[in-house]
């Protein structure tokens, strides 16, 4: 009788890791299928021409899958993610207060990309550019 | 009917759980009957919603292109596609509102106390899943309300180092903003995952602790009837505000597809939201907002291991009363506060 309930206990163990086992083996798949993230397009270069964008203006842009803004200031050019660093919602550019601001919670960011008032927590990040004869090649 | 009814009893032995769990239902005669009818009405809302949506996946198609043109067509060309997606939508709100409701009151009198403390428990969870239900749902037309409303939440957890990146691009299924990859997520989450976790948390809920409950005392007041009437009145503001407010819940931004370069002004998401989202302004540091907010539900959730005392009356509770009112208080402000 002892002998057979000491079987039975460790039939029970041997089920129980093979159990465990086997859900173990479908649960790392499982979880590397759930949370397969696709890798968002960084994007080729994007140009603008210099022509249509005079002193003060701003254009709106897409640069791989991240909305962005090049503002031309009395210094020069600068590239802007639109992306506001508080909640992912996307800042404006207001010419007549030369502030950028998200309509989502009144972060107000300089034109230089700083913080000036609001919850987000860092600088809108910047794209690189260089200036190619009379266009603008940004990323 | 009779003969039908013994006939399936024999087959099916589902006679007496139903009498104890509807008919049987009763409450100690020392307290107030409605108070009680709101679990009846949260589960007949329940059942509504699975209903309605199960009509509009007839139409509806998950994929970004498609999705707010498939609502579209459901509003205006299949015939009364209107009357199950504003039932659907309507119902929705009203789900929130019974089971914020039947929480409130649950709180009010004490039923989280020794030995409901897991009915509570599930009961939060509940309350969690029918939110995140109306989350996952809210993305589903695809218009700029719910586009950006997704783009704000699904952002929430960057608030935290090292696995908020990860959260949040595992929520999008891209790691960059809310495409179609998102949609499909919350159309899985919403049509699958979701609903199967309500039941559950619902069998949890009102189903194993049924033992615990009134309705196994001898005597007391039955429910039934004054269920009937709960129920009746969760059917007549449903068609008044489907009759009279169609657009209550459906504002200017839900009728515009989403553009995901034009973030809409004076965003704000639905109302049992914008205390939270009211929070998130007032608090400068966004980690410190949504970790605050994070304490708030985790204390909610374990309310009853919290509140040890014995007294159940918070008449008889100054303090906890004080805490009561304030919350209340705070959440309909910031409400307020979120909607003007």
């Amino acid at each position: 009788m002892s002998a057979g309930m000491e079987r039975r206990g460790f039939l029970k163990i041997l089920t129980s890791i093979l159990g465990l086992s086997a859900l173990g083996t479908l649960a790392y798949p499982l979880f590397r299928y759930i949370f397969f993230v696709k890798t968002a397009s960084t994007g080729a270069t994007v140009t603008v021409p210099v022509a249509g964008l005079p002193e003060g203006s701003a254009k709106d842009l897409v640069v791989g899958d991240t909305p962005a803004i090049i503002i031309h200031k009395p210094t020069g050019y600068i590239v802007f993610s639109r992306v506001c660093t508080h909640l992912g919602c996307l800042v404006n550019y207001h010419k007549d207060r030369q502030l950028l601001i998200c309509p989502c919670h009144n972060g107000i960011y300089d034109l230089d990309g700083n913080v000036v008032s609001g919850p987000p927590p860092r600088p809108l990040p910047q794209f690189p550019f260089k200036v190619v004869g009379d266009k603008i090649e940004i990323g | 009917m009779s003969a039908l009814r013994k006939w399936l009893d024999i087959r099916t032995g589902l006679a007496e759980p139903v009498r104890t769990s509807a008919a049987g239902h009763r409450v100690p005669r020392d307290l107030v009957l409605a108070f009680y009818t709101l679990r009846m009405v949260a589960f007949v809302a329940i059942v509504v919603q699975i209903i309605t949506g199960i009509v509009l996946l007839f139409y509806y198609v998950p994929q970004h292109q498609y999705a707010f043109k498939s609502v579209q067509v459901i509003m205006d060309q299949v015939p009364y596609g209107w009357l199950f997606r504003l039932i659907h939508v309507v119902g929705s709100n009203l789900l929130v509102t019974v089971v914020l409701l039947h929480m409130t009151t649950a709180f009010f009198l004490g039923s989280y106390k020794k030995p409901h403390e897991f009915t509570w428990v599930a009961g939060a969870f509940l309350l969690l899943t029918v939110m995140a239900l109306c989350l996952s749902g809210y993305l589903l037309p695809w218009s700029q309300l719910s586009y950006w409303a997704i783009t704000v939440l699904t952002d929430v957890p960057t608030a935290f180092p090292v696995v908020g990146k990860f959260i949040t691009q595992a929520l999008r299924g891209v790691s960059g903003p809310v495409s179609d990859a998102t949609l499909r997520r919350f159309f899985a989450l919403h049509v699958g995952l979701l609903p199967l976790l309500l039941i559950l948390l619902l069998v949890l809920h009102d189903g194993v602790p049924a033992h615990l409950r009134y309705r196994r005392r001898r005597g007391g007041e039955p429910v039934i009837s004054t269920e009937a009437v709960a129920v009746a009145l969760y059917f007549i503001a449903m068609f008044s505000i489907i009759a009279f407010f169609p657009g209550l819940f459906l504002p200017h931004d839900a009728h515009v597809p989403a553009d995901p370069l034009k973030t809409p002004l004076h965003i704000r998401p639905e109302w049992y939201f914008r205390a939270p989202y009211e929070i998130l302004k007032l608090i400068p540091s966004k980690f410190l907002g949504i970790a605050v907010q994070l304490v708030l539900v985790a204390v909610f959730i374990c309310w009853p291991y919290l509140d040890r005392s014995r007294e159940r009356n918070i008449l008889k509770r100054p303090l906890m009363l004080a805490v009561f009112l304030a919350t209340i208080t705070a959440w309909i402000v910031l409400t307020i506060r979120g909607t003007y």
